[in-house]
Protein backbone atom coordinates (compact mmCIF):
# COMPACT_ATOMS: atom_id res chain seq x y z
CA UNK A 1 0.00 0.00 0.00
CA UNK A 2 1.38 3.39 -0.85
CA UNK A 3 1.62 5.74 1.88
CA UNK A 4 -0.75 8.40 0.13
CA UNK A 5 -3.46 5.08 0.43
CA UNK A 6 -2.20 4.45 4.13
CA UNK A 7 -3.22 8.24 4.77
CA UNK A 8 -6.31 8.52 3.34
CA UNK A 9 -7.76 5.30 4.30
CA UNK A 10 -6.75 6.31 8.45
CA UNK A 11 -8.18 9.79 8.05
CA UNK A 12 -11.65 7.93 6.17
CA UNK A 13 -11.62 5.52 9.09
CA UNK A 14 -11.43 8.69 11.41
CA UNK A 15 -13.91 10.42 9.61
CA UNK A 16 -16.31 7.26 9.42
CA UNK A 17 -15.96 4.84 11.69
CA UNK A 18 -14.68 6.56 15.09
CA UNK A 19 -10.78 6.03 14.20
CA UNK A 20 -8.23 7.99 15.58
CA UNK A 21 -7.19 11.25 14.55
CA UNK A 22 -4.33 11.13 12.38
CA UNK A 23 -1.32 13.22 12.78
CA UNK A 24 -1.33 16.83 12.01
CA UNK A 25 -4.84 17.04 11.97
CA UNK A 26 -6.66 19.36 13.48
CA UNK A 27 -9.16 17.54 16.07
CA UNK A 28 -12.31 19.77 15.58
CA UNK A 29 -12.40 19.82 11.90
CA UNK A 30 -12.40 16.31 11.61
CA UNK A 31 -15.10 16.12 14.32
CA UNK A 32 -16.83 18.95 12.00
CA UNK A 33 -16.23 16.83 8.75
CA UNK A 34 -17.41 13.78 10.60
CA UNK A 35 -20.62 15.61 11.91
CA UNK A 36 -21.31 16.88 7.97
CA UNK A 37 -20.78 13.52 6.72
CA UNK A 38 -23.30 11.47 8.85
CA UNK A 39 -25.87 14.63 8.04
CA UNK A 40 -25.26 14.25 4.57
CA UNK A 41 -25.52 10.39 4.80
CA UNK A 42 -28.41 10.91 7.06
CA UNK A 43 -30.10 13.13 4.45
CA UNK A 44 -29.85 10.32 1.51
CA UNK A 45 -31.37 8.21 3.90
CA UNK A 46 -34.59 10.21 4.72
CA UNK A 47 -34.85 11.05 0.87
CA UNK A 48 -34.68 7.31 0.04
CA UNK A 49 -36.53 5.50 2.63
CA UNK A 50 -38.78 8.20 3.50
CA UNK A 51 -41.16 5.39 4.80
CA UNK A 52 -38.45 5.07 7.82
CA UNK A 53 -37.96 8.30 8.95
CA UNK A 54 -42.04 8.21 9.33
CA UNK A 55 -42.23 5.80 11.40
CA UNK A 56 -39.50 6.50 13.25
CA UNK A 57 -40.18 10.15 13.77
CA UNK A 58 -38.34 11.86 16.16
CA UNK A 59 -36.43 8.44 16.41
CA UNK A 60 -34.62 8.33 13.42
CA UNK A 61 -32.30 10.67 13.37
CA UNK A 62 -30.83 9.31 17.01
CA UNK A 63 -31.18 5.44 15.63
CA UNK A 64 -29.41 6.37 12.25
CA UNK A 65 -26.85 7.84 14.10
CA UNK A 66 -25.86 5.04 16.22
CA UNK A 67 -26.61 2.41 13.33
CA UNK A 68 -24.07 4.59 10.92
CA UNK A 69 -21.37 5.28 12.88
CA UNK A 70 -21.02 1.68 13.96
CA UNK A 71 -21.60 1.10 10.09
CA UNK A 72 -19.60 2.94 7.92
CA UNK A 73 -21.03 2.48 4.28
CA UNK A 74 -18.49 0.14 2.25
CA UNK A 75 -16.79 0.91 -0.82
CA UNK A 76 -19.19 -0.75 -3.65
CA UNK A 77 -22.67 -0.93 -1.97
CA UNK A 78 -24.78 1.08 -3.08
CA UNK A 79 -27.04 3.68 -0.78
CA UNK A 80 -30.16 1.52 -1.08
CA UNK A 81 -28.69 -1.80 -0.09
CA UNK A 82 -26.94 0.61 2.79
CA UNK A 83 -30.05 1.07 3.99
CA UNK A 84 -31.65 -2.34 3.76
CA UNK A 85 -29.20 -3.02 6.16
CA UNK A 86 -30.10 -0.20 8.46
CA UNK A 87 -33.92 -1.67 7.91
CA UNK A 88 -32.83 -5.34 8.87
CA UNK A 89 -31.35 -3.63 11.92
CA UNK A 90 -34.36 -1.98 12.88
CA UNK A 91 -36.18 -4.77 12.66
CA UNK A 92 -33.98 -6.82 14.52
CA UNK A 93 -33.84 -4.33 17.38
CA UNK A 94 -37.31 -4.20 17.92
CA UNK A 95 -37.58 -8.35 18.11
CA UNK A 96 -35.30 -8.22 21.00
CA UNK A 97 -37.28 -5.02 22.49
CA UNK A 98 -40.31 -7.40 22.23
CA UNK A 99 -38.59 -10.34 23.46
CA UNK A 100 -37.21 -8.44 26.48
CA UNK A 101 -41.23 -7.02 27.43
CA UNK A 102 -42.41 -10.11 26.90
CA UNK A 103 -39.49 -11.77 29.05
CA UNK A 104 -40.65 -9.54 31.60
CA UNK A 105 -44.33 -10.37 31.57
CA UNK A 106 -42.97 -13.98 32.29
CA UNK A 107 -40.82 -12.95 35.22
CA UNK B 1 -10.17 23.15 -28.87
CA UNK B 2 -12.27 25.97 -27.55
CA UNK B 3 -15.43 24.62 -25.34
CA UNK B 4 -19.09 26.45 -26.01
CA UNK B 5 -20.28 29.25 -24.51
CA UNK B 6 -23.13 28.31 -21.62
CA UNK B 7 -24.47 30.81 -20.54
CA UNK B 8 -26.29 31.16 -17.31
CA UNK B 9 -27.73 27.62 -15.90
CA UNK B 10 -29.25 25.80 -13.42
CA UNK B 11 -28.30 22.17 -12.15
CA UNK B 12 -31.43 19.54 -13.33
CA UNK B 13 -32.78 17.84 -10.36
CA UNK B 14 -35.56 15.61 -10.48
CA UNK B 15 -37.62 17.14 -7.53
CA UNK B 16 -37.55 20.53 -9.95
CA UNK B 17 -37.58 19.23 -13.35
CA UNK B 18 -40.84 21.25 -14.24
CA UNK B 19 -39.33 24.36 -12.26
CA UNK B 20 -35.70 23.88 -14.51
CA UNK B 21 -38.04 23.22 -17.81
CA UNK B 22 -40.11 26.84 -17.20
CA UNK B 23 -37.96 29.22 -15.51
CA UNK B 24 -37.12 31.75 -17.68
CA UNK B 25 -33.04 32.27 -18.40
CA UNK B 26 -31.67 28.99 -17.89
CA UNK B 27 -29.39 29.00 -21.20
CA UNK B 28 -27.95 25.17 -20.16
CA UNK B 29 -28.67 22.62 -17.62
CA UNK B 30 -26.58 20.03 -15.55
CA UNK B 31 -27.52 16.62 -14.49
CA UNK B 32 -25.97 14.91 -11.89
CA UNK B 33 -24.30 11.47 -13.45
CA UNK B 34 -24.87 9.01 -10.94
CA UNK B 35 -28.47 10.14 -10.31
CA UNK B 36 -29.90 9.08 -13.92
CA UNK B 37 -29.99 6.61 -16.43
CA UNK B 38 -28.36 7.22 -19.66
CA UNK B 39 -31.22 4.86 -21.26
CA UNK B 40 -33.86 5.93 -20.78
CA UNK B 41 -33.11 9.29 -20.30
CA UNK B 42 -35.26 11.19 -17.53
CA UNK B 43 -38.34 12.85 -19.56
CA UNK B 44 -37.71 16.13 -18.73
CA UNK B 45 -33.75 15.98 -19.77
CA UNK B 46 -34.97 14.38 -22.97
CA UNK B 47 -37.66 18.02 -23.45
CA UNK B 48 -34.18 20.13 -22.74
CA UNK B 49 -32.79 18.72 -25.19
CA UNK B 50 -35.21 18.89 -27.65
CA UNK B 51 -35.27 22.75 -27.21
CA UNK B 52 -31.25 22.90 -27.48
CA UNK B 53 -30.53 23.31 -24.25
CA UNK B 54 -26.96 22.15 -23.74
CA UNK B 55 -26.46 19.51 -20.62
CA UNK B 56 -23.35 19.06 -18.51
CA UNK B 57 -22.74 15.66 -17.42
CA UNK B 58 -20.78 15.97 -13.74
CA UNK B 59 -20.17 13.45 -11.34
CA UNK B 60 -19.23 13.17 -7.64
CA UNK B 61 -18.05 9.69 -7.32
CA UNK B 62 -14.86 9.25 -9.52
CA UNK B 63 -12.73 9.41 -6.10
CA UNK B 64 -9.96 11.01 -8.91
CA UNK B 65 -7.64 11.88 -6.04
CA UNK B 66 -8.08 8.69 -4.43
CA UNK B 67 -4.60 6.08 -3.84
CA UNK B 68 -6.78 3.68 -5.43
CA UNK B 69 -7.64 2.54 -8.87
CA UNK B 70 -10.73 4.62 -10.49
CA UNK B 71 -13.59 2.10 -10.43
CA UNK B 72 -13.62 2.07 -14.18
CA UNK B 73 -17.61 1.53 -14.45
CA UNK B 74 -18.05 4.74 -12.79
CA UNK B 75 -15.60 6.35 -15.47
CA UNK B 76 -18.14 4.17 -18.39
CA UNK B 77 -21.23 5.08 -16.75
CA UNK B 78 -20.56 9.21 -16.85
CA UNK B 79 -19.44 8.41 -20.55
CA UNK B 80 -23.13 6.90 -21.17
CA UNK B 81 -24.34 10.04 -19.65
CA UNK B 82 -22.56 12.44 -21.58
CA UNK B 83 -23.24 10.46 -24.84
CA UNK B 84 -27.01 10.45 -24.33
CA UNK B 85 -27.30 13.98 -23.17
CA UNK B 86 -25.24 14.74 -26.24
CA UNK B 87 -22.91 16.49 -23.73
CA UNK B 88 -20.20 19.55 -24.85
CA UNK B 89 -17.98 18.38 -21.55
CA UNK B 90 -17.88 16.46 -18.64
CA UNK B 91 -16.80 17.57 -14.96
CA UNK B 92 -15.79 16.05 -12.17
CA UNK B 93 -13.69 17.38 -8.66
CA UNK B 94 -10.04 17.48 -7.37
CA UNK B 95 -11.14 15.21 -4.36
CA UNK B 96 -11.77 11.13 -3.58
CA UNK B 97 -14.67 9.39 -1.44
CA UNK B 98 -13.15 6.76 -0.28
CA UNK B 99 -10.56 4.54 0.95
CA UNK B 100 -9.75 1.63 3.21
CA UNK B 101 -12.86 0.07 1.39
CA UNK B 102 -15.05 2.63 3.00
CA UNK B 103 -17.14 5.20 1.13
CA UNK B 104 -17.20 8.54 2.49
CA UNK B 105 -20.08 9.29 0.52
CA UNK B 106 -19.22 12.88 -0.26
CA UNK B 107 -16.32 14.72 -1.36
CA UNK B 108 -13.20 14.69 0.53
CA UNK B 109 -10.31 17.41 -0.15
CA UNK B 110 -6.60 15.76 -0.99
CA UNK B 111 -2.98 16.70 0.49
CA UNK B 112 -1.47 19.00 -1.83
CA UNK B 113 1.65 16.76 -2.03
CA UNK B 114 3.83 15.98 -4.97
CA UNK B 115 2.67 12.40 -4.53
CA UNK B 116 -1.26 13.22 -4.23
CA UNK B 117 -1.04 15.39 -7.74
CA UNK B 118 0.69 12.28 -9.00
CA UNK B 119 -1.89 10.56 -8.04
CA UNK B 120 -4.73 12.24 -9.32
CA UNK B 121 -2.91 13.18 -12.62
CA UNK B 122 -2.28 9.64 -13.56
CA UNK B 123 -6.28 8.89 -12.53
CA UNK B 124 -7.75 11.95 -14.57
CA UNK B 125 -5.50 10.85 -17.76
CA UNK B 126 -6.78 7.26 -17.63
CA UNK B 127 -10.55 8.99 -17.39
CA UNK B 128 -9.69 11.44 -19.96
CA UNK B 129 -8.83 8.65 -22.18
CA UNK B 130 -12.34 6.70 -21.78
CA UNK B 131 -14.94 10.10 -22.07
CA UNK B 132 -16.14 11.14 -24.86
CA UNK B 133 -15.38 14.64 -23.99
CA UNK B 134 -13.12 17.42 -21.89
CA UNK B 135 -13.26 16.81 -18.83
CA UNK B 136 -13.44 19.93 -16.15
CA UNK B 137 -12.20 19.46 -12.83
CA UNK B 138 -13.65 21.65 -9.73
CA UNK B 139 -12.30 23.07 -6.57
CA UNK B 140 -13.93 21.00 -3.24
CA UNK B 141 -15.21 23.00 -0.06
CA UNK B 142 -13.55 21.25 3.05
CA UNK B 143 -13.69 21.44 6.53
CA UNK B 144 -10.42 20.65 7.09
CA UNK B 145 -7.01 20.42 5.79
CA UNK B 146 -4.15 18.19 5.63
CA UNK B 147 -1.16 19.31 7.66
CA UNK B 148 1.56 18.63 5.19
CA UNK B 149 1.00 20.85 2.11
CA UNK B 150 3.91 21.59 -0.51
CA UNK B 151 1.58 23.66 -3.14
CA UNK B 152 -1.17 25.97 -2.19
CA UNK B 153 -4.66 25.34 -3.73
CA UNK B 154 -4.14 27.85 -6.67
CA UNK B 155 -0.55 26.41 -7.74
CA UNK B 156 -2.11 22.72 -6.98
CA UNK B 157 -5.39 23.07 -9.84
CA UNK B 158 -2.71 24.91 -12.26
CA UNK B 159 0.02 22.06 -12.26
CA UNK B 160 -2.99 19.54 -12.61
CA UNK B 161 -4.76 21.53 -15.47
CA UNK B 162 -0.57 22.26 -17.05
CA UNK B 163 -0.12 18.27 -17.31
CA UNK B 164 -3.39 16.81 -17.96
CA UNK B 165 -4.98 19.49 -20.61
CA UNK B 166 -8.31 18.93 -18.25
CA UNK B 167 -10.08 22.52 -18.00
CA UNK B 168 -10.98 24.50 -14.74
CA UNK B 169 -14.61 24.13 -12.97
CA UNK B 170 -14.02 27.00 -10.49
CA UNK B 171 -16.81 26.87 -8.04
CA UNK B 172 -17.11 30.29 -6.20
CA UNK B 173 -19.05 28.99 -3.25
CA UNK B 174 -16.19 26.49 -2.14
CA UNK B 175 -14.40 29.42 -2.59
CA UNK B 176 -15.90 30.75 -0.46
CA UNK B 177 -16.22 28.12 2.29
CA UNK B 178 -12.61 27.96 2.15
CA UNK B 179 -11.52 31.50 2.60
CA UNK B 180 -13.64 31.39 5.86
CA UNK B 181 -12.55 27.99 6.58
CA UNK B 182 -8.96 27.36 5.76
CA UNK B 183 -8.53 31.34 5.21
CA UNK B 184 -7.77 30.78 1.41
CA UNK B 185 -7.38 34.26 -0.03
CA UNK B 186 -9.96 34.56 -3.23
CA UNK B 187 -7.69 36.68 -5.12
CA UNK B 188 -4.43 34.68 -4.83
CA UNK B 189 -6.53 31.63 -5.64
CA UNK B 190 -7.70 33.18 -8.81
CA UNK B 191 -4.61 34.62 -9.88
CA UNK B 192 -2.84 31.34 -9.77
CA UNK B 193 -5.28 29.62 -11.71
CA UNK B 194 -4.85 29.27 -15.60
CA UNK B 195 -8.49 31.53 -16.23
CA UNK B 196 -8.22 30.99 -19.99
CA UNK B 197 -9.13 27.43 -19.56
CA UNK B 198 -11.95 27.77 -17.49
CA UNK B 199 -14.72 25.81 -18.88
CA UNK B 200 -17.53 27.20 -16.12
CA UNK B 201 -18.47 28.69 -12.76
CA UNK B 202 -20.35 26.96 -9.73
CA UNK B 203 -22.75 29.12 -7.38
CA UNK B 204 -24.03 27.91 -4.58
CA UNK B 205 -25.64 28.55 -1.28
CA UNK B 206 -24.86 27.70 2.36
CA UNK B 207 -24.87 28.59 6.29
CA UNK B 208 -22.65 29.75 8.27
CA UNK B 209 -22.60 28.23 12.03
CA UNK B 210 -19.65 29.95 14.12
CA UNK B 211 -16.45 29.74 12.95
CA UNK B 212 -17.88 27.25 9.75
CA UNK B 213 -19.21 28.21 6.02
CA UNK B 214 -21.05 24.99 5.38
CA UNK B 215 -21.58 24.95 1.46
CA UNK B 216 -25.40 22.93 2.04
CA UNK B 217 -26.87 23.82 -1.81
CA UNK B 218 -29.75 23.79 0.66
CA UNK B 219 -30.17 27.46 1.64
CA UNK B 220 -30.12 30.50 -0.41
CA UNK B 221 -26.78 32.25 -2.25
CA UNK B 222 -25.63 34.85 0.27
CA UNK B 223 -23.85 37.82 -1.18
CA UNK B 224 -20.21 36.70 -0.14
CA UNK B 225 -20.54 34.55 -3.05
CA UNK B 226 -21.52 36.78 -5.46
CA UNK B 227 -18.81 38.93 -4.48
CA UNK B 228 -16.65 36.17 -4.99
CA UNK B 229 -18.09 35.45 -8.40
CA UNK B 230 -17.56 39.32 -8.76
CA UNK B 231 -13.45 38.90 -8.48
CA UNK B 232 -13.69 35.78 -10.67
CA UNK B 233 -15.54 37.93 -13.55
CA UNK B 234 -13.09 40.80 -13.17
CA UNK B 235 -10.71 38.75 -14.23
CA UNK B 236 -12.28 36.68 -16.77
CA UNK B 237 -16.11 36.29 -18.93
CA UNK B 238 -16.65 33.15 -17.87
CA UNK B 239 -18.05 30.52 -20.63
CA UNK B 240 -21.19 29.80 -18.27
CA UNK B 241 -22.24 30.14 -14.77
CA UNK B 242 -24.61 27.50 -13.06
CA UNK B 243 -26.53 28.04 -10.13
CA UNK B 244 -26.55 24.54 -8.10
CA UNK B 245 -29.64 23.93 -5.36
CA UNK B 246 -29.62 20.19 -3.79
CA UNK B 247 -32.19 20.47 -1.53
CA UNK B 248 -35.00 22.55 0.58
CA UNK B 249 -36.33 23.92 -2.92
CA UNK B 250 -38.00 27.46 -2.83
CA UNK B 251 -40.25 28.90 -4.16
CA UNK B 252 -39.81 28.52 -8.14
CA UNK B 253 -39.86 33.07 -8.26
CA UNK B 254 -36.68 32.46 -5.28
CA UNK B 255 -34.79 30.41 -8.17
CA UNK B 256 -35.50 32.87 -10.89
CA UNK B 257 -34.08 35.88 -8.52
CA UNK B 258 -31.18 33.62 -8.28
CA UNK B 259 -30.53 33.40 -11.80
CA UNK B 260 -31.34 36.75 -12.17
CA UNK B 261 -28.34 38.11 -9.55
CA UNK B 262 -25.91 35.79 -10.88
CA UNK B 263 -26.77 37.45 -14.93
CA UNK B 264 -26.41 40.73 -13.18
CA UNK B 265 -22.81 40.18 -11.99
CA UNK B 266 -21.91 38.30 -15.05
CA UNK B 267 -22.75 41.25 -17.13
CA UNK B 268 -21.89 43.84 -15.23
Amino acid sequence: MTDLAARQAELVRALLADGPVPAGFDPDRVRAEAAALLAKRRGVAARLRPDLAATLGDRFRPLFDTWARENPRRAGESFRADLDAFARWLQERERQERERRSGHRLD
Amino acid sequence: MGLPTLGVGIGWRSEIDLTVERLPGVDFVEVLAENVSPDPLPESLRVLRGRGVPVVAHAVSLSLGGAEPVDPRRVAHLAAVAEAVDAPLVSEHVAFTGAGGLDSGHLLPLPRTREALDVLVRNVRAAQQDLPVPLALENIAALLEWPDGELSEGRFLAELVERTDCWLLVDVANLHANATNLGTEPGRFLDELPLERLAYVHVAGGVRHGDLYHDTHAHAVPPEVLEVLGELCSRVSPPGVLLERDDAYPPDAELAAELAAIRAVVSR
